[in-house]
């Protein structure tokens, strides 16, 4: 089980997007970015085959919930699957980084799929990937096809827009 | 007479390499190269013969039984998807030999030292990876074809379009779980979670599921399903997996020593990095302390194993830091912490119900919170309290992360796939297994009255 400090950054980062985050992927992705631009919480990450991926960040959603600071509702999406919607329970922070909110908040309200594969090419980036794009479509065929890549480069065009503590690198 | 490539194996009996396919004399001379001998000395349940002295077996035996697994596998993608792809085949054969590559001593201790310290040479995927793609494995297999490592990697690493040739290797029912539950089950001795493997297996057959991301739809992917006569045996192939996690996996023997090997190994590295080797009792040569010096090197990593660290145990004994001593003595003579199980004592004041509750898992959030805090303030060499956690769940509801590859679909009378978990009721009914156990040297009165006091406090404030 996670510590409580870990518990509350989890919260945070639901908090900062707006309150709500919908899905585990996009509670991840978007956790691994803010991570990414210096504004994140600490949390390790891993690459897993859905992308950059903390099991910290996972142990401490179970913790925020448990301590109540995060309310997770889980649900059945057309496809047949079961997906999460995080809120945050918590008090707003009034000394929070308007680039964290701003960068949290657009990917909160980008597609999950184009999110995770924006993601992927930025964690491949730091594992010096020569072309990270084409190692992310790749990997992730399916998800890349029907001009889901090009969106996603869109979207990681407009996080770097985004100043940021630590720049996001070109890819 | 030509060379015949055949291992007996205590699971499996007889297991052939057919000397006449290209595929598999290559797969055999990869079972020849450094890293895959190095898994010789890699235990697949790392301290569990600690309690079940027979449960030696290694992650060499379990990788050759999951590639002999992994062609029954093929043979019903032959019966069911026409036209087979070989290539395809030949890949995922190839993967499910070389799967567990990367894995470092005593697997999972390791892994956890990997995550303490952020050692990327001790994620055992990473390690896979690279020694596949770059290696004298991956040597070996350019013989198949000059992209052929990579496509094995891919594989391993759920990389590329997911079909059913990569099911054989990651899935519900891929050949790995097929492998090491019945293998665990047979070298441990234990005598329940059984499954009906070649029921199992006959009545696999192929079908599309659609799968997502979040709410967004994907499309469909062909994966394993089972037939609507293996509902039984679905069932128990569930339920033995439920077993296995507290009788084996998570046993609190088992545990309490991997905790000790983490902390020792934990109190290498952090000595190491400081320049303090001489406190460690071994030479600056020694493979671990390259280690602790290298983590970022392939060679370092693939210099341990298992017994790398054992027969370093005598010399750690000798060492001046007393940590390193204390534990390595602990680990050699079996002089394990004792253990409080928390969750146990919940569902003894509580009732069995109540242990796996949100409110059970607040209870022990706090305790485990009050116990890091008072070990943090009564440091004293070897570590006082040690803590261990698991969550793990024998099935789940289909979720974004993991897919319909991670689900049982079972067909009914009306040609429908449905859900294990809609069709079986036990399935349905089963819990997620939650340990939570504390763990203390059996003299260390003032820290034993201390957990007692915490555990004690939380659950008292909880029933008032």
């Amino acid at each position: 089980m996670a510590n409580l400090d870990d518990a509350h950054e989890a919260a945070a980062i639901v908090r900062d997007a707006g309150g709500q985050i919908v899905g585990r992927t996009r509670l991840q992705k978007i956790a691994f970015v803010l991570e990414a631009a210096g504004l994140g919480s600490g949390f390790p990450f891993r690459y897993k085959h859905y992308g950059p991926y903390s099991e910290q960040l996972t142990a401490a959603s179970q913790r925020a919930r448990v301590l109540g600071v995060m309310r997770e509702i889980e649900s059945v999406a057309a496809w047949g699957g079961v997906y999460s919607t995080f809120t945050a329970t918590m008090p707003q922070d009034s000394n929070l980084d308007p680039a964290r909110r701003r960068l949290a908040q657009e990917m909160v309200n980008a597609d999950a799929v184009e999110l995770e594969l924006a993601a992927t090419a930025l964690f491949l980036s730091y594992e010096s990937a020569p072309d990270p794009w084409g190692e992310t479509e790749h990997r992730k065929p399916d998800k890349a096809a029907n001009g889901r890549l090009d969106r996603a480069k869109q979207l990681y065009q407009r996080l770097r827009r985004i100043q940021t503590p630590q720049p996001l690198p070109e890819l | 007479m030509p060379k015949q490539l055949r291992i007996r194996d205590p699971l499996h009996d007889l297991i052939e390499f057919d000397e006449g396919s290209h595929l598999e004399n290559v797969l055999w001379r990869v079972i020849q190269t450094r890293p895959f001998q190095r898994l010789r000395r890699i235990k697949q349940l790392g301290f569990s013969d600690f309690v079940y002295p027979g449960a030696t077996h290694s992650r060499l035996v379990h990788s050759i039984g999951v590639f002999h697994t992994a062609r029954r596998l093929m043979k019903v993608i032959e019966k069911h998807v026409s036209p087979y792809e070989q290539a395809r085949a030949d890949q995922a054969l190839a993967a499910a030999l070389v799967h567990d590559l990367g894995h470092g001593p005593f697997s999972h201790a390791f892994e956890a030292l990997g995550m303490r310290f952020d050692l990327r040479m001790a994620d055992h995927e990473a390690v896979s990876d690279m020694l596949i793609r770059k290696s004298e494995v991956a040597e070996v297999l350019r013989e198949l074809g000059s992209g052929f490592p990579d496509d094995v990697a891919d594989i391993v690493r759920s990389a590329g379009t997911r079909t059913i040739y990569s099911a054989v290797v990651s899935s519900q029912f891929d050949a790995d779980r097929l492998d090491y539950m019945r293998r665990d089950r047979l070298m441990t001795g234990s005598e329940h979670a059984h499954i009906d493997f070649e029921w199992l297996v006959a009545n696999l057959e192929v079908d599309m599921l659609p799968y997502g991301v979040d709410q967004t739809p994907l499309g469909q992917i062909q994966t394993f399903v089972l037939g609507r006569k293996a509902i039984f045996a679905a069932e128990a192939y569930v339920l033995g997996l439920f077993q296995l996690y507290p009788t084996i996996y998570y046993h609190k023997t088992t545990r309490g020593v991997e905790k000790l090997c983490i902390e020792l190994l934990a109190r290498l590295i952090t000595l190491v990095k400081d320049g303090s080797i001489k406190q460690v009792g071994l030479p600056s040569t020694h493979p671990l302390v390259k280690f602790a010096k290298h983590p970022d090197q392939i060679e370092a990593a693939l210099a341990l194993d298992d017994t790398v660290v054992w027969g370093a145990l005598p010399l750690f004994v000798d060492a001046k830091d007393e940590c390193i001593a204390h534990l390595a003595k602990r680990m050699r003579d079996r002089q394990l912490y004792k253990c409080i199980d928390v969750r146990a004592r919940i569902a003894h004041d509580r009732g069995d119900a109540e242990a796996a509750s949100p409110e059970a898992d607040a209870v022990c959030g706090n305790i485990r919170d009050e116990l890091v805090t008072w070990s943090t303030k009564h440091k004293n060499g070897a570590p006082r309290i040690l803590l261990d956690e698991a969550v793990r769940s024998p099935y789940n509801r289909l979720t974004e992360t993991k897919g319909p590859l991670n689900q049982i679909n079972i067909r009914t009378e009306g040609d429908k796939l449905v859900d294990l978990a809609e069709r079986s009721k036990v399935v349905a009914q089963l819990e997620t297994y939650k340990a939570f156990r504390v763990y203390y040297a059996e003299n260390d009165t003032e820290a034993m009255d201390q957990i007692n006091q915490i555990i004690d406090a939380r659950i008292q404030r909880w029933q008032t």
